[in-house]
């Protein structure tokens, strides 16, 4: 594939999310207000606790990877599963499907652009005001360029994770209930609604081997330097994790969106 | 338009909700899914509760049993608007498409007319969830059943609810004004997992902006007040049911002047 076309692609699509600006600036402003919220539940969980630090996290630690998380989540929510069912419904898919490019391929690229935009203009500036008010928490130094390719591998097992649920709904004809389904299980088993390291022991032993975990939990644990990240072997593990389920999720999306779009029925459009 | 008695609306909407789950029924498929899904996050929920508490045995005094109601508490008090205004959730669709102009062709109320249009069945499961956490939370702390104090529930659930109803309507409504607004409606509707907390942890400012503002402390909090700790009800909780018809009416306000601002765009 022409990496220019590629480009082209994402380039649309980063001027599609752009034409939204007044949209991107209310998000941004909701975030804050979410986690003031955040900060208040978690202070008042922690003074009651008694202890400053309660499963090798203190309340800092909490606070920078929740809040974190969010962010990400908003960067990282991709609608591909949305996206998806209205096209069927409009019989937009159709067209799509036409197009002289694999249609995953031509989805992610897209959506790369938004990615790109998500990232700058609500990412940064939430890691910025984390970064001040914690008063330099968040280590800095080689661990920021391990979280960088950590969250673009977490982007792309997110991608196909949404891509191996999308094409449920051309059997169900299903969106709500599949996609409430994927994203409640992401997000509880991810760490991203309250920190994997809270889990109970044996939970814990389970979640640690499931692709959820590198969505959010992997990146946030480098840039936190937990869980081992701040040794070779320990981070290498974790990448090697990643690239696993990376793998795994895109030969399985492959097979299962090759059999699923031959099953596409389109009423009218 | 003109002014209609309350009769007449509640036969229209009695007809467009047998419509409605008539569709509804045509998609067997999307109905289980859906409802297991709404059982889910609810589980989800429940899950994040009972692991916060393996940790930390009370938050800011409450303890297991009374977080235990005031969650099932925000859970009922969320059903009305899951189920009756889930249309809401569509609203930045027709608008950008323009299919909302046909709702403004009706001689019946516009706001009206939208809402009525979609009744959430799944709705009914956290009903339920929320109706059992309640009741275990109940027995387990002892409070007396009487005639009197079941009322107050009601009454007080109901009021509770009004609230949410207020939030996603002023939520939903920013999308005539603002295009990509969607998210706005996501982070409300994520304010509500808040409310399952006491609003006590709030300090200064924000104590403000949650209880008046952005009302979470009145999802839950104040209402419940007046059944867990009868001896000692704050103010602001005998007050709530007023502030919530206000709020209420004002997110209807808001709705209505976005729809005029639609109008004047045209499409």
């Amino acid at each position: 594939m022409n990496p220019k076309r590629l480009l082209a692609i994402t380039r649309a699509g980063i001027m599609e999310s752009l034409h939204f600006r007044l949209g991107i600036f209310v998000t941004l402003f909701a975030n804050l207000i979410y986690l003031v919220l955040v900060y208040y539940l978690w202070k008042a969980i922690y003074d009651s606790s008694g202890t400053a630090v309660v499963n090798g996290m203190t309340f800092t630690d909490t606070m920078i990877y929740l809040i974190l998380a969010t962010a990400l989540f908003n960067f990282l929510e991709m609608f591909v599963v949305w996206d998806m069912s209205r096209s069927i419904q409009s019989g937009k898919i159709v067209l799509d499907l036409l197009k002289p490019m694999r249609f995953r391929k031509y989805t992610f690229w897209s959506y790369t652009g938004n990615h790109i935009v998500q990232f700058v203009l609500t990412f940064i500036p939430t890691f910025i005001v984390v970064m001040i008010v914690t008063k330099g928490a968040i280590p800095i130094g080689l661990n920021l360029v391990w979280f960088l390719i950590a969250t673009v591998l977490a982007l792309m097992i997110n991608y196909n994770l949404e891509m191996l649920v999308a094409p449920i709904c051309f059997y169900t004809e299903s969106t709500w209930g599949v996609n409430i389904v994927k994203e409640t299980i992401v997000l509880l088993l991810s760490g991203a609604s309250i920190p994997l390291a809270f889990f109970p022991e044996k939970a814990r032993m389970i979640v640690q081997y499931l692709p959820f975990r590198a969505v959010y939990d992997i990146p946030l644990s480098i840039l936190l330097e937990k869980n081992g990240s701040d040794t070779w072997h320990g981070l290498l593990s974790l990448f090697a994790m990643q690239i696993i389920w990376l793998a795994v999720l895109t030969l399985a999306g492959n097979l299962f969106w090759n059999s699923a779009v031959k099953k596409v029925t389109v009423n009218g459009g | 338009m003109h002014k209609r008695g309350l009769a007449f609306y509640a036969s229209i909407y009695r007809k467009i909700l047998i419509q409605d789950l008539k569709s509804k029924m045509s998609y067997r498929a999307d109905f289980i899914i859906s409802t297991f899904g709404m059982i889910m996050t609810n589980l989800a929920g429940f899950v994040t509760f009972m692991i916060l508490f393996h940790n930390f045995p009370t938050i800011n005094g409450w303890d297991y049993h009374h977080m235990l109601f005031l969650y099932g508490f925000s859970l009922v008090a969320l059903t009305p608007v899951q189920c009756f205004f889930d249309n809401n959730w569509n609203l930045r669709f027709m608008v950008q498409s323009g299919d909302f102009i046909k709702y403004c062709f009706r001689p019946v109320n516009v706001f009206f007319y939208f809402i009525s249009e979609v009744f959430d069945v799944k709705g009914l499961g956290q009903l339920a969830f929320g109706i059992g956490t309640i009741i275990y939370a109940w027995i387990k702390i002892g409070i007396p059943v009487t005639v009197f104090v079941i009322a107050k529930l009601l009454v007080f659930l109901l009021t509770a609810s009004l609230f949410m109803i207020a939030l996603m309507n002023f939520a939903a409504a920013t999308c005539f004004w603002i295009k990509g607004s969607g998210y706005v409606m996501v982070i409300m509707f994520r304010f509500k997992d808040f409310a399952k907390y006491p609003s006590s942890i709030f300090e200064g400012i924000f104590k403000i902006i949650f209880t008046f503002i952005i009302p979470i402390a009145f999802i839950a909090y104040y209402p419940s007040l007046v059944i867990l700790e009868p001896s000692n009800v704050p103010l602001l909780s005998w007050i709530s049911p007023l502030y919530g018809i206000l709020f209420v009416y004002l997110s209807y306000r808001f709705w209505m002047l976005g729809v005029r601002k639609y109008d004047f765009t045209g499409s």
